[in-house]
């Protein structure tokens, strides 16, 4: 079981729901590049650009531990970057648990993500007032002096991700992307988790995703908000063991 | 206690993790102008800008729910008016009755925000003037590199026509030198046969010695010329510069070419500045002024006339010493040409010459710190003027 964390987070956040699946599953816990901590030495602007570039993160992860039948757990971004490394190489995955996916958060009527551009620009100004601001005032400090890592520490423990103009971009990449196109066709079967009242992903992005899964299973939950294996660890435990014993078509 | 919550001096909330806000204290009420029942109850990013909402979500939710706690979180509220109000937040997440909940203190930061978004915009605006800088810096960089290039180029290039120069210079001179010999020997012979050395001599014998000994003069002069322009361009020629008067130039070389203009029936006339005097050499300043009275008589018709001026200009105290024909003239494409070497104005069979006079005399001009131009209308006449300068 692969778990990827989502925008904004790092592997802690699957700390609830890990212990109720390591007895019966392999689990594989990571950081992105520039969250957690990672490498930062290893982030590369280019590849980033894009979630194609964290899909991409995701099947070397697969090689590297010569993971199959994988199941693969996403929360909010990290849903559609598991959707996308499933359409590389759909082998290696044996379900998906997406948890809030949206393929487009900004609306594009008659599809309604839920989002003008404007509000992701107000979620960059309110990033940049909290750590991507000041921490540019220190940016050089953290990037530029490997040996005070407290630094780098103290930034990693107040919002998971240590360098402010990776979150920038991975904000851009997340929020202002456009993927819709690369739910159709796949084959691997999905569970797409809804939670109520969710501002991120709403129910109506959720029933988009799974009308365009060619093999999902839809479970509208009653946690609220957008992190449910966070603030309701029981009920999405429970959702996730339902779904992964239920046999489903292949 | 209870009441303390009420009247400390800052916002006091408390959330459960489903997000629904389990307490409020009257003074965050009373700064967002909401009634307690209007509040309480509601999910607490309800109360927050889309911005706000969307971080509340991504960041500080999953903060406070992973580490129990979350320090100096800007986020901004809306007030029941309406209005954005920015606040400091700082939660902690404790166990009551069983239940998780999220207590936040909430200070109002409006002028620091003010200060704050200065400082950012600040930061933005010299981030994207270095760039530019960097932009411009990295530009000028190569157009630099560019240049330099250009100019190595252009060195070498002339490196390349100095040396070719300076190559036939030397092949003139030499070549010059040793046409000179033989020629001086045909005219010495010629002179010893027409002396009858050799015996007495016929008319027709007398006539084709005579031509015999004209050509070999003007080859002789011919190849003198060409000899002196190399020695020019070589950079060779010595320059003696003195205070020279010149109307005693004037005076010694207008004789030398009065038989010339008298036969041809052409006037000559002298307008002097008698004062002028000019920093020369005079010998080669007179070798100037004989060449251009004598390319004068040559180009102009009987009838004509040939003027020589001496005038100062008042402004420079620059002395112009001016040869005027009334002669054939010169086209504008020919008084580019002039003077370089081996070009004539009308290299017809009647005008012998070199083409090396101008040529030289404009190069004699130049290592005197003087210079010869042109004026002309193509049937009317030409100026040749040598400008000069003053003792």
């Amino acid at each position: 079981m692969l778990l990827a964390h989502g925008f904004g987070c790092d592997q802690n956040m699957w700390r609830f729901i890990v212990p109720a699946f390591s007895d019966d599953y392999r689990i594989v816990l990571f950081d992105y590049v520039g969250s957690g901590r990672s490498d930062l030495g290893a982030y590369d602007a280019d590849r980033y650009s894009s979630l194609q570039g964290y899909a991409d993160d995701v099947l070397d992860i697969l090689h590297a531990l010569d993971l199959r039948d994988t199941v693969f757990v996403g929360h909010s971004v990290s849903s559609m970057v598991g959707v996308m490394a499933a359409q590389r190489e759909p082998d290696r995955f044996e379900r998906l648990i997406l948890i809030g996916p949206s393929p487009r958060y900004i609306n594009d009527p008659p599809y309604v993500g839920g989002f003008e551009r404007s509000d992701i620009e107000g979620l960059l100004e309110t990033m940049e007032k909290n750590y991507i601001g000041w921490a540019n005032f220190l940016g050089p400090v953290v990037m530029q002096n490997p040996d005070r890592p407290e630094l780098t520490a103290e930034l990693t423990e107040s919002f998971c991700s240590t360098d402010p103009v990776i979150a920038r971009r991975f904000a851009e990449a997340t929020f202002l992307a456009d993927n819709r196109s690369d739910l159709a066709g796949l084959k691997v079967p999905a569970l797409v988790l809804q939670c109520s009242d969710d501002l991120i992903a709403p129910r109506s992005v959720g029933d988009f995703v799974h009308q365009s899964l060619a093999n999902s299973t839809f479970q509208q939950m009653k946690a609220t908000g957008h992190c449910p294996h966070l603030s309701h660890p029981d009920e999405t435990i429970q959702l996730m063991r339902e779904y992964l014993q239920a046999p489903v078509a292949v | 206690m209870e009441g303390l919550i009420e009247r400390i001096p800052c916002g006091f909330l408390s959330f459960t993790d489903d997000g629904q806000i389990k307490q409020v204290n009257a003074r965050l009420l009373e700064r967002l102008g909401y009634r307690r029942e209007e509040v309480e109850g509601r999910p607490f990013e309800s109360l927050m800008n889309v911005g706000s909402r969307i971080f509340y979500q991504t960041h500080l939710f999953p903060l406070i729910a992973m580490q129990g706690r979350a320090d100096e979180i800007f986020l901004v509220l809306k007030a029941a008016n309406g209005e954005d109000v920015g606040f400091l937040l700082n939660a902690a997440r404790h166990e009551r009755d069983g239940v998780a909940i999220n207590d936040c203190a909430l200070m109002r930061v409006e002028e620091r925000r003010k200060f704050e978004d200065a400082l950012v915009r600040a930061r933005n605006t010299a981030e994207a003037a270095q760039q530019e800088l960097q932009q411009a810096n990295l530009r000028y960089e190569e157009q630099a590199v560019e240049l330099e290039l250009q100019q190595e180029e252009l060195e070498s290039q002339r490196k390349i026509a100095d040396e070719a120069n300076q190559a036939k210079s030397k092949f003139l001179a030499v070549m010059s030198h040793e046409l000179r010999t033989p020629l001086n020997a045909i005219g010495g012979y010629a002179q010893l046969i027409e002396m009858g050395v050799h015996g007495p001599l016929t008319d027709d014998q007398r006539t084709a010695l005579d031509r015999i000994s004209r050509s070999q003069k003007h080859l002789l002069r011919l190849i003198n010329d060409v000899l002196n322009l190399s020695r020019i361009e070589a950079g060779r020629l010595d320059y003696r510069i003195t205070n020279v008067p010149l109307r005693e130039v004037v005076k010694t070389v207008l004789p030398m070419v009065e038989p010339q203009l008298a036969a041809k029936g052409i006037a000559s006339r002298t307008v002097l500045d008698e004062a002028a005097v000019v920093r020369a050499d005079r010998e080669k300043l007179e070798q100037i002024t004989l060449n251009l009275l004598t390319n004068a008589a040559k180009f102009t018709p009987a009838g004509g006339s040939v003027t020589v001026r001496v005038s100062t200009n008042p402004a420079d105290r620059k002395v112009s010493l001016d040869v005027e024909d009334t002669g054939i003239g010169i086209s504008p494409e020919m008084q580019r040409d002039i003077f370089e070497p081996f070009i004539q104005v009308n290299a017809d069979s009647r005008t012998e010459g070199s083409g090396l006079g101008l040529a030289i005399s404009r190069e004699l001009a130049r290592g005197m710190d003087a210079d010869l131009t042109v004026k002309s209308v193509p049937g009317q006449g030409s100026v040749f003027t040598v400008q000069l300068q003053p003792a």
